[in-house]
């Protein structure tokens, strides 16, 4: 049994133009341990499947409308506002895009951090708490720890600050870390520490990650299952190896073939996906990636694909994807 | 740091000398002065039920006074010499605390002012209390109840006091509550058997004056505040930390208390040094309506008479506190807002 299974999740945001589906019918599972790699342009929604899971979706505007999320047995989208302030943190915890924002300005790093571990362990006493923050602050390794407990936000790189929200997501041991582009802030140097160093929390605590991002390169590096989505719906989901070796879905190549490569003729054009993801509110009938797929006939703009297997282990929802399959095999 | 305020304290003077000087100047050249009045109260006094009241100010020839006395008069007031000397002689007696001796009331400038200082002290302090006491926690509850019933009557009901000038509503309450319904008495500060009073009694008859000129104050004060407050607040909540705070496992309403509330506070902040001034404050209006001897009549009053060693003396408490205000300002922001460093080197990034 998976650790945590999304069922056919449908969120809806009001708008000033009325309500919009933004999410259509997302099934994702996390497996014990494993990372899991979400990838899509912005705007695809991955962020938002995130912050449904965390029970974190900007209210009034955001909505579940259908589905469950289920963890250990219980569907997130159902527990009270309390229940689901002990679960996040303390089971679930997620770090964001923006180390620079997402600590606050006003309160110190120790202070911040020395919080989540007290949310949790409430009867902790303001010792225990400092030492606890100082072996977390430690242990993400921040030097000097003990001096920069006493700093501002401000006083800290994006780097530094980044690893300060990984030293709080993992203040109690949580079992599964949403990681919401943790790197794209970050210079790519910075970027590299940050990935080794999940890479090695994940397994010292042997927690499972579900890694957003729109970097196909970070995705290989860390994640071994990747889900691709595409406005609001999944495009595609394989074991990375299989992904990158053979893309079915037309959205998945376009991705990996806009990816610059060492062996490709310098100063070519790099190709890209034309056109962008439709808004919310404007998204095409039927398959929602026809209005830019070089593959799309009539049909793709009338009917909706459906998610199917592919082989046991792969799924894809494109209409075409075997002829496009054979095709690919042909011309190889 | 240290730095910065020592620099912004020694600015205090030549800014403090600019106002005055300017205002001395003015003070000068507008035609009207205590000789004048003086003349004006001969010339009433002389020409007794007489209904043309100018008659003595226009052309010396039918003044009451020779031209020698008027001489000596502008002598004993010093507007015998060039505008820039008496200032300086203005100027050196004011740093050595003597601030002269008002025309009108022929008492030192300073007992006149001291005198005021009880009335608008008190007005200052329970308007300042009262606006932030009701703003603070209003701004707060509205954005956490957003566009809500709650929300919007409070934003009506904020705003309708901000748009009627606190004249009318100070007219207003004492027609209604004062002169028909009896429920307050009509007008001062305190009772005439204050002094007979219990201590219990005393400060009854202080809040039974006050009630009425306070929701006068008051009534326009709370829009700006509040507004502030709250959309300062609501774009707070929207701020990653919350969201952060939230996924930390923090439930919403604590996080806004521990989170987002000091950091609303910020540009309440950039003002409040300016308190300070409340000592001096007091609207004219009011205290014309309400028969208060506050501060705002005095300098209305001073101006109308031409008395102006009270004005300029009105004028330096009030340019020093302002001055001292900002600076206050400063230190406030700089206390709530551990980025703001003034001046040194920034942060050690």
């Amino acid at each position: 049994m998976p650790l945590l299974s999304i069922e056919n999740l449908s969120i809806s945001f009001e708008t000033d133009e009325g309500v919009v589906d933004v999410i259509d019918d997302v099934s994702i599972s996390l497996e014990e341990g494993e990372t899991l790699g979400l990838v899509g342009e912005s705007g695809c929604g991955k962020s938002v499947t995130a912050l449904a899971v965390m029970g974190l979706l900007p209210k009034p505007a955001g909505r579940v409308t259908g589905g469950v999320i289920r963890f250990e047995g219980r569907d997130l989208t159902q527990l009270t506002s309390e229940q689901l302030s002990r679960v996040r943190g303390d089971q679930v915890a997620m770090i964001f895009q923006e180390p620079m924002t997402a600590l606050n300005p006003v309160h110190r790093v120790g202070k911040q951090l020395g919080e989540s571990y007290r949310l949790h362990h409430p009867n902790a006493s303001k010792a225990e708490i400092r030492s606890e923050a100082l072996r977390l602050m430690d242990h993400v390794g921040i030097p000097a720890a003990e001096r920069r407990l006493d700093e501002y936000p401000h006083q800290l790189s994006g780097g530094m600050r980044q690893r300060v929200m990984i030293a709080m997501a993992l203040s109690s041991r949580p079992r599964i870390l949403i990681a919401d582009e943790p790197t794209t802030a970050l210079d790519v140097t910075i970027q590299a520490q940050i990935l080794e160093l999940l890479r090695d929390l994940q397994r010292e605590y042997g927690m499972s990650i579900i890694f957003i991002t729109h970097d196909l390169g970070v995705i290989a590096e860390l994640a071994s299952r990747v889900v691709v989505m595409y406005a609001g719906r999944i495009a595609e989901e394989a074991s990375v190896e299989t992904l990158f070796a053979s893309p079915l879905h037309p959205y998945t190549r376009g991705l990996l073939d806009s990816i610059p490569r060492l062996e490709s003729e310098s100063k070519s054009v790099l190709p890209t996906i034309p056109g962008v993801v439709p808004s919310i509110d404007e998204l095409p009938v039927g398959c929602r990636f026809s209005n830019r797929c070089e593959f799309a006939q009539d049909q793709c703009s009338i009917n909706k694909p459906l998610l199917e297997l592919a082989t046991e282990s792969r799924t894809v929802a494109c209409l075409r994807w075997r002829e496009l399959e054979q095709n690919a095999v042909a011309t190889a | 740091m240290t730095s910065y305020f020592v620099r912004r304290f020694l600015l205090i003077l030549p800014t403090f000398i600019g106002v005055t000087i300017l205002v001395f100047t003015l003070t000068r050249l507008v035609p009207g002065g205590p000789i004048e009045r003086m003349l004006n109260e001969a010339a009433l006094a002389g020409a007794e039920g007489s209904t043309t009241i100018s008659a003595g100010i226009d052309g010396r020839g039918g003044s009451v006074l020779s031209d020698e006395q008027i001489e000596q008069l502008k002598r004993y007031y010093g507007f015998d010499k060039p505008v820039i000397l008496s200032y300086f002689d203005w100027l050196g007696k004011v740093f050595t605390l003597d601030l002269g001796t008002s025309t009108r009331y022929t008492e030192p400038v300073w007992e006149t002012i001291k005198s005021r200082l009880p009335i608008s002290i008190f007005y200052g302090v329970a308007t300042l209390i009262l606006t932030y006491g009701v703003c603070i926690p209003l701004g707060i509850v509205k954005a956490i109840k957003h566009k809500t019933a709650f929300d919007n009557v409070s934003s009506a009901l904020v705003f309708f006091g901000y748009a009627i000038p606190s004249y009318v509503v100070g007219i207003a309450c004492l027609t209604l509550f004062a002169a028909n319904l009896e429920w307050f008495p009509l007008s001062g500060f305190v009772s005439d058997d204050f002094d007979d009073l219990s201590t219990i009694g005393k400060a009854l008859d202080i809040l039974d004056h006050a009630a009425l000129p306070l929701v006068a104050y008051l009534a326009g004060s709370f829009a700006v505040t509040t507004m502030l407050m709250k959309n300062s607040l609501m774009d707070n909540l929207a701020a990653d930390y919350v969201r952060t705070a939230i996924a930390k496992g923090m439930a919403f309403r604590r996080a806004v208390f521990a989170h987002a509330c000091r950091n609303s506070l910020i540009p309440l902040a950039t003002s409040f040094g300016n308190t300070i001034t409340l000592v001096i404050t007091g609207s004219f209006l009011i205290e014309k309506i309400f028969n208060i001897d506050g501060f705002g009549l005095l300098g209305f009053e001073s101006l109308v008479e031409r008395d102006y060693p009270v004005v300029m003396g009105i004028l330096v408490i009030s340019s020093l506190l302002f001055l001292i205000g900002n600076i206050l300002s400063d230190i406030c922001v700089a206390f709530v807002d551990p980025r703001v460093k003034f001046g040194s080197g920034g942060s050690n990034q």
